[in-house]
């Protein structure tokens, strides 16, 4: 096989097990699991076989797919190190995520519509990885919504879920349409989507970089990987199964956001660069608060990606996007470990989800719990694993760039300690606070073995002199280009100073100020206030809630009375009253008697005479 | 003893009368279809006469096209008159009233 056909497999294979759940397997949970299973490992393996057959080059290929007269939408593959490096992760974290939910699905009657969603799923990521231009980018980018949308509603019967999921479409929709301006607009400039022609374009003419193609495309990435001000559709995506939060909500689908800004950094200008570090590091502290207001276990942790997703957008603005790629894929690894584990303690303490009703989950489940934490430190950023080197680096970039963005990014790596410390301490250590939690028990192979896999990557997925070459070569370049800044040294000093601080002083205040085990939150109680103000999440929600609802829907009241009365009234059933009113005239002259005829015969007669002899 | 254009067309406007009000007032198909060939033939009198006094043929000539046709038509409207009858057992007008909703 060449190396486009692994990747055309590798691309097809989900689509094809969809496909067959669709059709066939609708109603056969079992069959339905394994195949879809059976299609991530296939990724997997076309992936491992897509990199040794690329051997180090760039593998380029396209075939037309439209044609309007000169404008040509073509799809192609272009998988370089950075698509290598992501369809890995994506395989692989995707893979353990399939198995996860074989175990944790078990008992869901509708397992069919689910693993034909999850591989749908998996069909527009790897699309999304291997695209080659701006407008197959989009097709995928609208399909991993769908796939988005249907596993958030897969509690379809629950409120929640179907809001949910209804919110994280149209929210998505929102980022979507500054992306599709974004492709028109990029075309209209360079006269093509293709990610290689504008680069190579921009390349002989810096001048044709442009800030509001680059504003306008950042819209998409705002809008799927939940950054401000689209960021509300993320904590309640959690409304959907854990799995799909672990696959879709934390490791992959997110940060397919952030992966296609590094696919197309080289359209980005300094300006437009400054603005979306800033925005990424509003993001990380902002969600850093919000994860203290929250007590529901996957809402902590869906704060804890939006925050990362801050760290990996500030690594982007500061201008590396190999730190970027490697946050990204560091904490797909331990956010899909701890996404993971959050759903083996959900599925042992029957679907408990508030963490003040766990507590003395480290007795009755030590594989999830030891998991967990080594996700827990990586996340925090622990000498050694994997999120401390990527992190180090962002902290390092930002550092280097400026005191204010520096001092922020570290107080949110302070917060994330802090936020994680406390979900901990509650969690795992005291007694337990319910009648579901006393009854934990540990869960089955299926659901530890991703856990113990998820684990071991965490703690090794940030050694990059382990990677293999091809896919660590991007990500090693921006490191190169990090280490010859001016006073990369000092600050790497600093950096190894204040991350450890952060992490040392945010487990050991959270243990300090909420107690192993506590069974309220104790901010609630010290400080009311604060506790509410972070619980309301700067009250974005009720916003949005407050424009859609008075602002928008007045206008769209207004429009639609002038629908009704304007339009339908006075044009549509006007213009048809008025036909109507005639035919039923002129229906009245018809009264079926011969006679009748020959007398309306006779007035028509005279009527032309009259006009003839001039008399009218 | 000449006959003057006055009398021609008095017989040739009673004529005409007589079958307009034929076709006004009958009920039965048949003779109202009498009545419309009277008043052409009333017509077909009245240009007779005309060309005579005028002295030049162009009357005539109207009068053999409208004989001519008044030929073929009476063909088509007895047959359909006889079709009718057929399908209806009744030639009257106020039986055939189907159209008056």
């Amino acid at each position: 096989m060449t190396a486009t056909q692994i990747l055309l497999a590798a691309l097809l294979t989900p689509l094809l097990s969809a496909a067959l759940i669709a059709c066939f397997l609708r109603r056969r949970g079992v069959l339905a699991s394994l195949l879809s299973v059976a299609a991530a490992a296939g990724i997997c393996a076309f992936a491992f076989m897509a990199i040794r057959s690329a051997d180090g080059e760039t593998i380029r290929a396209a075939a037309e797919w439209l044609t309007f007269g000169n404008f040509t939408v073509s799809m192609g593959f272009l998988f370089d190190s950075v698509a290598a490096t992501m369809l890995t992760m994506v395989a692989f974290v995707g893979f353990l995520i399939h198995v996860f939910s074989v175990g944790y699905m078990a008992e869901d009657k509708a397992r069919g519509r689910f693993f034909g969603g999850l591989s749908i799923f998996m069909f527009s990521m790897v699309g999304i990885i291997l695209a080659d231009n701006l407008i197959m980018i989009f097709v995928f980018w609208e399909l991993v919504g769908f796939s988005s949308y249907m596993l958030i509603g897969h509690y379809l019967d629950t409120n929640e879920a179907a809001a949910a999921s209804k919110k994280a479409f149209i929210v998505n929709r929102i980022g979507d349409l500054g992306f599709l301006v974004g492709i028109v607009y990029a075309y209209w400039h360079f006269g093509t989507t293709n990610l290689e022609a504008m680069s190579s374009a921009v390349a002989i003419n810096p001048g044709l970089i442009n800030a509001a193609i680059a504003a306008l495309l950042m819209c998409g990435f705002i809008g799927k990987s939940a950054q401000f001000p689209l960021h509300v559709w993320l904590p309640d995506a959690m409304a959907g199964p854990t799995p799909v939060s672990a696959l879709i909500h934390a490791a992959t689908m997110v940060a397919a956001g952030v992966y296609f800004l590094i696919r197309i950094a080289f359209l980005f200008p300094e300006s437009v660069l400054g603005g979306i570090a800033i925005l990424g590091t509003s993001v990380a502290v902002y969600a850093g608060f919000c994860a203290y207001g929250q007590n529901d276990i996957k809402k902590i942790l869906a704060y804890s990606t939006l925050s990362q997703l801050g760290y990996m957008s500030a690594a982007f603005g500061l201008g590396f996007p190999g730190i970027a790629l490697f946050h990204l894929i560091t904490h797909a690894f331990f956010k899909a470990l701890l996404f993971l584990g959050a759903g083996s303690i959900i599925h042992g303490c029957h679907h408990e989800q508030d963490i003040f009703k766990m507590g003395g989950i480290f007795k009755k489940m030590p594989i999830t719990s030891i998991t967990f934490v080594i996700g827990v430190l990586a996340l925090c950023g622990v000498y050694g694993l994997s999120g401390f080197y990527s992190k180090d680096a962002i902290l390092i970039a930002a550092g280097l760039d400026g005191k204010w963005l520096f001092m922020l990014l570290t107080g949110g790596a302070f917060l994330t300690a802090g936020y994680m410390g406390r979900l901990v301490w509650i969690v795992f250590f005291g007694a337990p606070k319910s009648e579901a939690a006393s009854h934990a028990h540990e869960s089955g192979v299926a659901m530890l073995l991703p856990l113990i896999v998820l684990a071991v990557l965490s703690v090794i997925g940030g050694w990059l002199n382990v990677w293999p070459e091809y896919l660590a070569q991007f990500i090693q370049q921006s490191k190169e280009a990090l280490h010859h800044v001016e006073g990369y040294d000092a600050m790497h000093h600093t950096v190894l100073i204040w991350g450890s601080a952060a992490w040392i002083v945010g487990l050991a205040g959270s243990l300090f100020f909420y107690g192993l085990g506590a069974k309220t939150d104790r901010l609630e109680q010290v400080a009311k206030p604060v506790y509410t103000f972070l619980n309301a999440r700067l009250w974005f929600d009720e916003i949005y809630g407050f424009y859609v609802a008075k602002v928008q829907q007045r206008l769209a009241v207004l429009l639609s009375f002038l629908d009704v009365f304007l339009i339908k009234g006075i044009f549509v059933r006007g213009s048809a009253g008025l036909v109507g009113l005639l035919g039923m005239c002129s229906r009245s002259l018809h009264v079926g008697n011969l006679h009748g005829y020959v007398y309306w015969f006779l007035a028509g007669f005279l009527l032309l005479w009259a006009l003839a002899a001039g008399v009218l | 003893m000449t006959v003057g254009l006055n009398a021609f067309i008095l017989v040739a406007g009673l004529l005409f009368a007589v079958g307009l009000l034929g076709v006004l007032l009958r009920q039965n198909t048949l003779v109202i279809y009498m009545s419309l060939e009277l008043m052409l033939n009333a017509v077909n009198l009245a240009l007779v006469a005309f060309s005579r006094y005028n002295g030049t043929m162009d009357g005539n000539l109207f009068v053999f096209f409208i004989i001519t046709v008044a030929a073929a038509e009476v063909a088509v409207g007895l047959a359909i008159i006889v079709a009718l009858f057929r399908r209806r057992q009744s030639v009257m007008v106020d039986q055939l009233n189907a159209l008056s909703r």
